[in-house]
């Protein structure tokens, strides 16, 4: 985890009881500091299974810390096996019982014959953030539970992306990719959110390919999954918002998954000629150049910093200015990122910058000259400094205090169309 | 820098005795190495009264049973602390060994716990050899003191 401050924009890795808690009926147990859970816990949702961020927890002290926690946690496991009715129950580690030695690996064993699965997730928080935890979560599915699967299940596509709860937009994303690859004629096969869960899980090994639409995130996950499970994986790093790039995504995952282009191309143009049509109608708003700002910036983590400033280049026809990447992405993938931020329309190269740093992010912004009022898209943080260059500001990453989203998405063709009228709904409000 | 640690053992092998239960505590001094220094009475003799405060907690011992003590002169037992000894009894012998700066017995009840808290005196309540308690208690003291990780 990098030296943070303040303006933190990610949590600790135990936060990936996030992630668990995306997958219905799948419990987190935390063997922790009673702290731990609530310091991570937030009112963004719950599972809508179990109580909101109540979860059992080893609570270890002082005592434990001394002489081990390992007793606690074998009956903290066995009892919620005993009360709590899940499909899934997944053991998360914090820091302590990873410093002073508890070996958690071995307790969860002892429960191998358990009814119900009980698996284990190492997400201390000095192994990283929660990007990092999520991917540990994942991990323990498929190291712990799933098995290779002999009968592949035809045109079944798992798909990853987002991290759940980190981005509110997760389960709307998520919705929108799944019909955007039915419409390929594929079957989509996701584990988070409503109506998944463990059936989803077990669908895993049966798929044909892995789609994972993440900058970073997940491409562990993705590489364990081709080497135990035998699924191979299209990684498509750059979330796919407005018409550009969803018909660049679906032409990809076409030519992966051998879809017959002809087809592809129909669903592209019954999307496009829908998209444009909105487009068009309100092309005198989108020309009036004092409406909008000419140069953005976006303030998020890589997922999103590469899909907005993509759709905002290439759609919208801005001109991006420095673009800061806020997730402390692993330093050998920032390479290939960077890279990715210089393939757009126009001959267009954006600067990208990874940093953790609020301060010195803020700063950057108020040094660089937008050529006018900029435009901001970032978390909470980035709305003061905003307001003090008089600038518009669209809250879409964490934290997220300005919007409430229940299912909305800024996925595909339509959340393009999400996203524009979020964008212009502040930039109008100028001239009220 | 020396410290005392409290011990409740019977025996002088293994912490076998709850809180309450404790009439001598064994109380070593930690310096480079532990060694018993001391053998400190719980003295008003009414060291079963305080006991029964702290059983209160434990799941082993029926109140019913407390209460047919003879030298229980309370009406009932139960609540936290509002045992035979209430508060005062416990607030009594938490004072005695107020200069450790722990106490490791088998079972220590809410009330004492919550004593040795506003003293900031740690509670460990293991069942195991005095020998181990002791060994793991300094190691953890002095990677704390020494500000070394304890990471294994």
């Amino acid at each position: 985890m990098a030296k943070l401050l303040d303006k933190q924009r990610y949590k600790c890795a135990l936060g990936a009881m996030q992630s668990v808690q995306a997958i219905t009926r799948a419990l987190p147990i935390l063997h922790s500091g009673p702290g731990c859970a609530q310091k991570l816990s937030e009112s963004t949702g719950s599972s809508g299974y179990f109580s909101p961020n109540i979860f059992p927890c080893t609570s270890i002290n002082e005592k434990d810390v001394v002489f081990g926690g390992v007793k606690k946690l074998n009956s903290t496991i066995e009892n919620a096996l005993k009360v709590i009715d899940a499909d899934l129950y997944v053991v998360l580690t914090g820091c302590i019982p990873e410093i002073v030695g508890d070996d958690t690996g071995e307790v969860v064993s002892r429960f191998e014959d358990a009814d119900k699965p009980v698996i284990y997730a190492p997400t201390a928080g000095f192994k990283g953030n929660n990007y990092k935890g999520h991917e540990q979560v994942v991990d323990a599915i498929v190291d712990q539970y799933l098995k290779k699967s002999e009968t592949k299940q035809k045109g079944l596509v798992n798909i990853w992306a987002d991290v759940p709860y980190q981005d509110l937009f997760w389960l709307g994303n998520l919705r929108e990719l799944e019909k955007l690859i039915s419409e390929l004629g594929l079957t989509p096969n996701t584990i988070f959110g409503y109506n998944r869960g463990i059936k989803n899980i077990d669908k895993i090994p049966e798929a044909e390919f892995n789609l994972l639409v993440s900058p970073w995130v997940g491409l562990n996950n993705m590489k364990k999954m081709e080497r135990k499970l035998g699924i191979p994986y299209l990684h498509y790093k750059t979330l796919p918002i407005g018409a550009t790039e969803t018909s660049k995504f679906l032409r990809e995952v076409g030519k992966f998954a051998g879809v017959d282009e002809e087809k592809v191309e129909s669903v592209i143009k019954v999307h496009e000629d829908y998209y444009y049509y909105l487009i068009e109608r309100y092309a005198d708003l989108f020309l009036e150049n004092r409406v909008i700002n000419k140069q953005f910036t976006v303030v998020s983590d890589a997922h999103y910093a590469l899909g907005i400033t993509k759709f905002l280049a290439n759609d919208l026809g801005l001109v991006p200015a420095k673009q800061f990447v806020v997730d402390d992405t692993p330093k050998n993938r920032r390479e290939e990122i960077a890279e990715e931020f210089k393939k757009l329309n126009f001959g267009l190269e954006a600067e990208v910058s990874f940093e953790t740093d609020g301060f010195k992010i803020h700063e950057e912004i108020k040094n660089h000259d937008y050529h006018g009022y900029p435009l901001i898209l970032g978390g909470y943080y980035e709305k003061e400094v905003t307001e003090s260059l008089k600038g518009n500001f669209l809250n879409v990453s964490y934290p997220v205090q300005d919007k409430v989203i229940l299912d909305d998405s800024y996925v595909g063709y339509t959340g393009g169309i999400r996203l524009i009228e979020d964008i212009y709904t502040v930039a109008v409000q100028r001239f009220n | 820098m020396a410290y005392k640690i409290a011990v409740g053992s019977s025996d002088g092998i293994n912490v076998d005795l709850k809180f309450g239960e404790v009439e001598n505590f064994l109380i070593y001094e930690v310096t480079d190495s532990f060694r018993l220094v001391e053998q400190r009475a719980v003295t008003g003799g009414n060291s079963e009264d305080e006991g029964n405060a702290n059983n209160v907690n434990s799941s082993d011992l029926s109140l019913e049973s407390n209460c047919k003590k003879s030298n229980c002169k309370s009406s009932g037992c139960g609540g936290n602390g509002g045992g035979c000894g209430g508060a005062e009894g416990v607030q009594k012998k938490v004072s005695l060994i107020d200069d450790c700066r722990c106490v490791v017995c088998r079972k220590v009840g809410f009330q004492a716990q919550k004593q040795f808290e506003k003293k900031a005196i740690s509670v460990f309540d293991v069942e195991v050899p005095v020998e181990e308690a002791l060994k793991k208690i300094t190691y953890y003291y002095e990677k704390i003191d020494n500000h070394k990780t304890l990471r294994t």
